[in-house]
């Protein structure tokens, strides 16, 4: 049914996969991410924003970005946020990777460097991140990155605390139709007792 | 056989029959009574003769629609979060563990009220059963919407894990309605067609989440608004049941209550030959590595294929619906298989299609875990769900054949066997972050392989086992002897056994073809079998 034309998907997606299998490790680390939150800060989605700028690094040759075409930037989950979530590991196979779910901005590359202002998405869950950066090259392959923590990623974290996701009209919603239905059931109970008793 | 409803040990009583899974009617020797008018033949006692799958007529069809659809919608929504896992647990932050103790929740609150539902409905007769639980656990389905914890995520799923107890009313509501030569059929086909509830759900629920989103709501919001889908059939069910349903083909629960023509049995000697007898623990373990997997897997399946194979929720809710609406035939067909076996091999075709049958399950359950492709991935799941739920239906192929006196009570330990299997499973393969869930996948087959092992010592005097043949002791051979001693002395000397002696001549044929070469039945026996 539906695995024909999956098994074509999959086939060409690993295809793409094998010829471009990026590694993180192998990536040099020559963009300087800054970000506005402080270590600690906490924002809430929907409503904080995040400064984000990047330029590259002061030590690295000015002729190493000549194959920087874009910037990509994403929110990235701290290791404390990974723990016992597999769903969100890290993987060297950046194809495999998930530690960043969560896509900031994507840009032209200049040298001069950019910045960006990002409202933290509601879609955003509670947690612990970082910002970290791509160079892209033409065929939007990584070639490069910065980010706004150490290697080890324990410096200089944010936590940003999500929506809940309730709202007020929901739960009137399910107080009613609770009530209801419990009510709806003494009341045929009864009704039928009654009616038996005559 | 007796058709004491009400009697302790009878509430299960039908659960699937001995009687020929694909009989759409009874055998002619089933007298019908001619002076009432329903639109299918019925018995002395109302209660239907054929089984017309396709019509709505009061009582009989319209009890077997309502029942099904009841047990269906209550598998909904016990299911319903196991889809929508991969929003819920970023927007409650749950990890692993939390993810997995639900999932073991949601399972466990059923291994009592299924226990209970017997009773319940013994006092209140199967519709008040049914409409009860249903109408009581909408609140719970309702109150998913406002949980903000891990711990309310769990106590919710608990809560509404104890309307699969639907199940039992479900199978009693059916055995006041329909003969018992075909109450094998009817029964199993709505245990079949409510276990699909497991499937339909990761189909709706993906699909009601991105028609919410796509009217506007953040993700966050979405799930919380598609849990009013299964509360509102909850309480759309609870009405149709209490509106359109009858207890008894004629319609009067008092007559139920009065019915004291079959001598009542004492439940703490129907308790003790279930529990003492062997048998029942083997069926206990084994049913919870068919029925157990089953409802594990429907827990976490979509989850696992949205995070190996990077699916979208959709794609993976249709891929993981594959495996539970299996249930559509898979489980009749277990069933049929256990009974073509029987006709020429007797009971040792019966324990043997169980073994086979749930032993390739378990290897395709390994296999599933092993597959690093999709389509490998999809053919494994869907080869393992046909085969665990074939096993299900396999299994109640010979419960009926443990116990006369017991069936009720053992039926109920199976099927509660079922969901601590599911817990279990759970709890040790899918909660703890050492394994990932495709390596738990691959344990549970081998645990399913294992856990099988024991039907090879299920031996049975009058037929034998799997290995051995029947006993050639000349009085211990036969199936009276087998029957008749679940009653002691004094009531034998009441006649109370006289049940156990009909249905120990009506199961000669589990001898299979040597039986129709045999010694010739008694002359007062009355020809019984179809």
């Amino acid at each position: 049914m539906a695995t024909a034309p999956l098994l074509r998907l999959v086939l060409v997606v690993s295809c793409i996969g094998s010829s471009m299998a990026v590694l993180f490790s192998s990536l040099p680390n020559t963009l300087t991410v800054t970000a506005s939150p402080a270590a600690g800060q906490v924002l809430h989605a929907g409503v904080d924003q995040i400064k984000v700028s990047w330029k590259l690094n002061q030590s690295t040759p000015a002729s190493a970005d000549s194959g920087y075409k874009k910037v990509k930037v994403l929110l990235c989950y701290a290791p404390v946020s990974q723990a016992d979530r597999g769903w969100r590991k890290t993987d060297d196979h950046l194809k495999k990777d998930k530690t960043c779910q969560f896509k900031v901005t994507t840009q032209p590359y200049s040298s001069g460097g950019g910045s960006f202002v990002y409202t933290v998405e509601r879609s955003v869950p509670t947690g612990t991140y970082f910002v970290r950066a791509y160079a892209l090259d033409s065929s939007d392959t990584e070639v490069a990155y910065g980010q706004t923590t150490n290697a080890a990623k324990t410096a200089n974290l944010f936590d940003v605390v999500g929506i809940t996701g309730r709202h007020a009209s929901l739960d009137v919603a399910a107080g009613c139709f609770s009530a209801f239905s419990i009510l709806a059931l003494v009341f045929f109970f009864v009704v039928e007792k009654r009616k038996a008793k005559k | 056989m007796a058709e004491g409803v009400g009697e302790p040990g009878s509430s299960m009583h039908g659960v699937t029959g001995r009687e020929p899974t694909l009989a759409f009617e009874t055998s002619p020797s089933v007298p019908t009574d001619a002076t009432v008018k329903f639109a299918l033949p019925v018995d002395s006692e109302h209660k239907a003769k054929a089984f017309k799958l396709f019509s709505f007529a009061n009582p009989h069809m319209r009890t077997f629609h309502l029942s099904w659809i009841s047990f269906f919608t209550c598998f909904v929504s016990t299911f319903a979060a196991a889809p929508l896992v991969p929003i819920i647990r970023d927007n409650l932050n749950l990890t692993k563990g939390d993810i997995g103790n639900a999932g073991v929740a949601s399972v466990s609150g059923a291994i009592f009220s299924r226990l209970m539902m017997g009773a319940v409905c013994d006092l209140l007769g199967p519709r008040y059963g049914c409409a009860f639980l249903i109408m009581l656990s909408a609140p719970t389905v309702f109150c998913m919407s406002l949980v903000s914890s891990a711990g309310g995520y769990i106590a919710m799923r608990f809560l509404i894990g104890f309307s699969l107890a639907t199940f039992v009313s479900c199978q009693y509501w059916m055995s006041t309605m329909f003969n018992s030569q075909i109450i094998g059929l009817a029964n199993g086909t709505a245990a079949g067609w409510g276990n699909m509830g497991g499937g339909a759900t990761q189909l709706i629920m993906p699909l009601v989440y991105d028609v919410i989103r796509k009217a506007g709501a953040t993700p966050f919001m979405a799930w919380r608004i598609a849990f009013f889908i299964p509360g509102l059939m909850h309480i759309i069910m609870g009405i149709l049941v209490l509106v359109l349903g009858q207890d008894l083909p004629d319609g009067n629960l008092g007559a139920l209550q009065k019915k004291g023509d079959v001598a009542k049995d004492k439940f703490s000697k129907v308790l003790w030959y279930a529990v003492t007898n062997y048998r029942t623990w083997i069926f206990v373990l084994l049913y919870g590595y068919s029925m157990g997997v089953e409802l594990s897997t429907d827990n976490v399946i979509a989850e696992y294929f949205y995070d190996r194979f990077d699916l979208n929720l959709r794609t993976a809710g249709i891929i993981a619906a594959c495996f539970g609406m299996a249930n559509l035939v898979a489980r009749p067909f277990g069933g049929f298989a256990s009974d073509f076996g029987a006709r020429r091999y007797g009971m040792r075709a019966r324990l043997w299609n169980l073994w086979i049958l749930q032993t390739l399950g378990g290897a395709f359950c390994l296999w599933l875990g092993r597959a690093n492709s999709l389509p490998v991935s999809i053919f494994a799941m869907v080869c393992f769900s046909i085969c665990a739920q074939a096993a299900c239906g396999a299994t109640f192929g010979i419960i009926p054949f443990i116990s006369r006196r017991s069936l009720g009570i053992i039926s109920g330990m199976t099927g509660a066997g079922g969901n601590f299997g599911s817990g279990l499973t759970q709890l040790l393969f899918f909660t703890s972050t050492k394994y990932s869930t495709a390596t738990g996948l691959s344990l549970m087959g081998v645990m399913i392989m294992a856990c099988t092992l024991p039907v090879a010592f299920v031996h049975f005097p009058q037929w034998g086992s799997m290995f051995l043949p029947p006993s050639s002791d000349a009085e211990k051979s036969t199936e009276e002897h087998y029957y008749v001693s679940e009653w002691s002395k004094a009531e034998r000397e009441k006649g109370m056994h006289q049940p156990s002696l009909k249905f120990a001549e009506n199961s000669r044929s589990e001898r299979g073809k040597r039986y129709v070469e045999s010694a010739p039945a008694p002359p007062d026996t009355s020809p019984s079998n179809v």
